[in-house]
């Protein structure tokens, strides 16, 4: 049975209906978000001559853009808290889109750091997380399939728009494809339009106060509150909504004291050190192993298609009755089995070989990838599942930005990839070992609370039922004289 | 007098038996311009050495095939379909101590290509058409033609500010800045001039306008607008409808009850 935690959340989430538009509307926002970025490096080569300036300068915009959007994760998240996900889109589609035509017009390669890297990473930042969060609004029986889903977007759109680009880079040049890149990015709006705020009164109330395996309910004090709105009438339906537990806070600080988000926390900012290096040395190490520039990319194709298939897979595996009561494990092996793939690669052996390692990495990029957010809305609940993502994206804005470039100075110290890979098994690995062990604590100690919560209300419980029948003899004896 | 008739004469002598002590190693042919196909061949003259072997480089590179551990003192490479690829400097090594080698030159017309064949430019920014030169020698001098009604008129450096010419022995840049539609479309050809002739090659010259880019870009928000408004519009419709199930069928329930209970309190009256 998926745990119940959604008792917490006040209302009972339409697992289905308008949430899987919202899905698709997530799908888009999460696939320019982490698509937009990788797919611009298309056009540094021709801005490069263009402004005349060095490799890393025009790299810089890349990083500039993704350091933003990773650093507008704690804002993004307040403007969720306080004005729901619709809005923070609709301005993020805006953002982005405005930075593009503007630096589709830029003089100096600082115009773009400031267009297409702060603005336009905010504006991706604004997308992100209100379309995480609202998953966790519609769902809460079938959410690690539409988590899966939505993270699909990632792979779909990049696919996308990696042929999209060369196309209009071909046809229209630089700035003549940033300015039409303004446009399709616009359709992030047309995603915020489908973003329903979800309705919170149509559906009846199961109140199935059975806080199974979530240690959202026995360790969140303030989500306790919510249990009491269990019934609300129709008429105040739209005010209590506007007041609830959940969307007045600023950004919810006292996550620092959950243990699940901790541990979370910790493993996930040595992990991200060797997450996207083996994405990025790729097509380096398959170029410096012999094969030739057309075999390399293909290797990024094969892994881009294990990796789309294998999002949806994962969501609906993470579903099923066997594991989504224990996810937390599943998310531990994908963490140890893309630490084991790094480790092994080093043995692949010519282009068959590394074959066979873009298949098994991909597949556990894509299984990592659609666990990541769901494990964490597992763990702290989907009313601070917004300003715990906020937190987490800054927080790991540093190791996703340090990783490759430490990882490319293992390479040019050792001259040889084998080391890179090692770092990156192990960095990998740790995690993966740590969640493990972790979860295994966390999950006994969730399981002695519960314990002790429903043996205090049994007692409560007894206790009424007892002061209700010293009660009724007394009206009865009353009554009898 | 004398003595100094037998200095020099001792002093030539030693020269000359330097010089014919020296190895020497002469080239067949010299000198390689122009041909087809070559046999190029090295014969060491002073046998007093030993020789371990022999091979050839091309370009500093050694080739693997022409490799030998004989002590002959005559090596030779054949040359087929001598093109730009196979010209250069190729070196006969004899594996002696110290080792002597001589320098045989092939030469060929330069080849020129364009590094595209088609290059695009927005109107008045700027366009760069680039040539690249490989084979050996080198052009020493590059040309750049415009095309015009069949005829060919020559680009000079600086003229009108317009055009700039960068050139090296093995690449040239021709940069046209504020292109115009009107005037800088066409064909433009680079010509680079070696010792041995001249090579040229073709390079056509798109200018797209300012605004090509715009048509799309106004399509596409069009499009968005539209789709926005259309899933606004059906959220406006279904909201009332959503909010009616769940208040306004109480109310109207009670109301249908309470004339019921009229009707029924008068029919009972």
């Amino acid at each position: 049975m998926p745990p119940a935690a959604g008792s917490n959340l006040g209302y009972k989430p339409p697992d289905g209906g308008w949430g899987w538009a919202v899905v698709f509307a997530a799908f888009i926002s999460i696939g320019f978000s982490y698509a937009f970025p990788k797919s611009l490096t298309i056009y540094f080569k021709e801005i490069q001559e263009y402004f005349s300036v060095s490799y890393s300068e025009i790299a810089w915009v890349s990083s500039v853009m993704l350091a933003s959007m990773y650093a507008g994760g704690p804002v993004s998240s307040i403007l969720v808290n306080r004005y729901g996900s619709r809005p923070v889109v609709m301005v993020g589609g805006i953002m982005v889109s405005v930075a593009m035509v503007l630096a589709s017009f830029g003089t100096t390669i600082i115009h773009l750091y400031l267009c297409v890297g702060v603005i336009g990473g905010f504006g991706l930042a604004f997308n992100l997380q209100p379309a995480l969060t609202i998953i966790g609004t519609y769902f809460q029986v079938k959410r690690p399939i539409a988590n899966g889903l939505a993270m699909t977007g990632s792979p779909v759109v990049l696919s996308t728009l990696a042929p999209l680009n060369q196309f209009l880079f071909d046809s229209f040049g630089w700035r003549g494809s940033f300015l039409i890149l303004g446009s399709i990015v616009l359709n992030c709006c047309v995603a915020a339009a489908l973003m329903r705020p979800v309705n919170k009164c149509a559906q009846p109330n199961p109140n199935t106060d059975s806080p199974q395996f979530n240690g959202a309910v026995t360790e969140g004090a303030d989500a306790d509150t919510s249990t009491e709105l269990a019934n609300p009438l129709p008429g105040e339906c739209q005010d209590e909504s506007k007041s609830k537990s959940c969307c007045s806070k600023f950004i919810d600080l006292s996550l620092f004291r959950h243990r699940g988000f901790l541990i979370y926390l910790s493993g996930n900012v040595v992990m991200f050190f060797g997450f996207f290096a083996p994405v990025v040395f790729l097509a380096p190490y398959a170029k410096h192993q012999g094969t030739d520039e057309y075999s390399a990319a293909l290797l990024l194709s094969i892994f881009a298609l294990v990796d789309m298939f294998i999002r949806p897979i994962t969501g609906l595996i993470g579903n099923s009755k066997w594991v989504r009561p224990r996810i937390q494990y599943f998310f531990s092996f994908a963490v140890s089995y893309n630490g084991i793939c790094h480790l092994l690669c080093p043995l692949a052996s010519g282009y068959k070989g590394l074959v066979v390692y873009a298949v098994f990495f991909g597949s556990a990029f894509g299984m990592l990838s659609a666990l990541l957010f769901e494990v964490l809305m597992d763990l702290v609940g989907a009313h601070r599942f917004s300003s715990a993502v906020g937190l987490v994206t800054i927080i790991e804005c540093g190791p996703v930005l340090l990783g490759p470039p430490i990882s490319g100075a293992l390479v040019d110290i050792f001259g040889d990839y084998k080391y890179m890979y090692y770092a990156c098994g192990i960095l990998m690995l740790l995690p993966g070992i740590f969640f493990f062990i972790m979860h295994y604590y966390n999950y006994k100690k969730l399981e002695e609370e519960r314990r002790q919560s429903t043996a205090g209300e049994m007692r409560t419980s007894e206790e009424a039922v007892q002061l209700k029948m010293d009660q009724n003899v007394k009206t009865t004896n009353e009554t009898d004289r | 007098m004398k003595l100094l008739w037998a200095v020099s004469a001792l002093l030539l002598s030693c020269w000359r038996t330097n010089a014919s002590t020296a190895p020497n190693i002469i080239t067949e042919p010299a000198e390689v311009r122009n041909q087809t196909s070559v046999e190029l061949s090295c014969n060491l003259t002073d046998h007093s050495l030993p020789i371990k072997g022999s091979h050839w480089t091309h370009n500093g590179k050694i080739i693997e095939e022409s490799k030998t551990t004989e002590d002959k003192s005559f090596t030779s490479l054949r040359l087929e379909k001598i093109t730009y690829h196979s010209s250069g400097q190729y070196e006969c090594v004899f594996h002696t101590d110290p080792e002597v080698k001589k320098t045989i030159e092939v030469k060929t017309v330069p080849h020129v290509s364009a590094s595209k064949h088609s290059e695009h430019g927005n109107e008045n920014d700027k366009g760069v058409m680039t040539c690249v030169s490989h084979g050996y020698p080198l052009p020493t001098d590059w040309v750049w033609f415009k095309e015009e009604d069949g005829n060919r008129k020559a680009i000079i450096n600086g003229t009108g500010d317009r055009y700039e010419i960068k050139s090296t022995p093995n690449k040239t840049t021709l940069t046209i800045n504020e292109l115009s539609i009107d005037n800088d479309i066409g064909d433009y050809i680079c010509s680079g001039t070696s010792e041995l002739g001249t090579s040229v090659d073709k390079i056509y010259l798109r200018v797209r306008s300012r605004l090509a880019a715009l048509w799309p870009f106004l399509g596409i928000v069009a499009e968005v607008i539209i789709l926005v408004t259309i899933i606004f519009i059906y959220e406006k419709r279904r909201k009332p409808d959503e909010v009616n199930d769940g208040s306004a069928p109480l109310k109207s329930n009670s109301n249908a009850n309470h004339k019921d209970k009229n009707v029924r309190q008068r029919n009972s009256n």
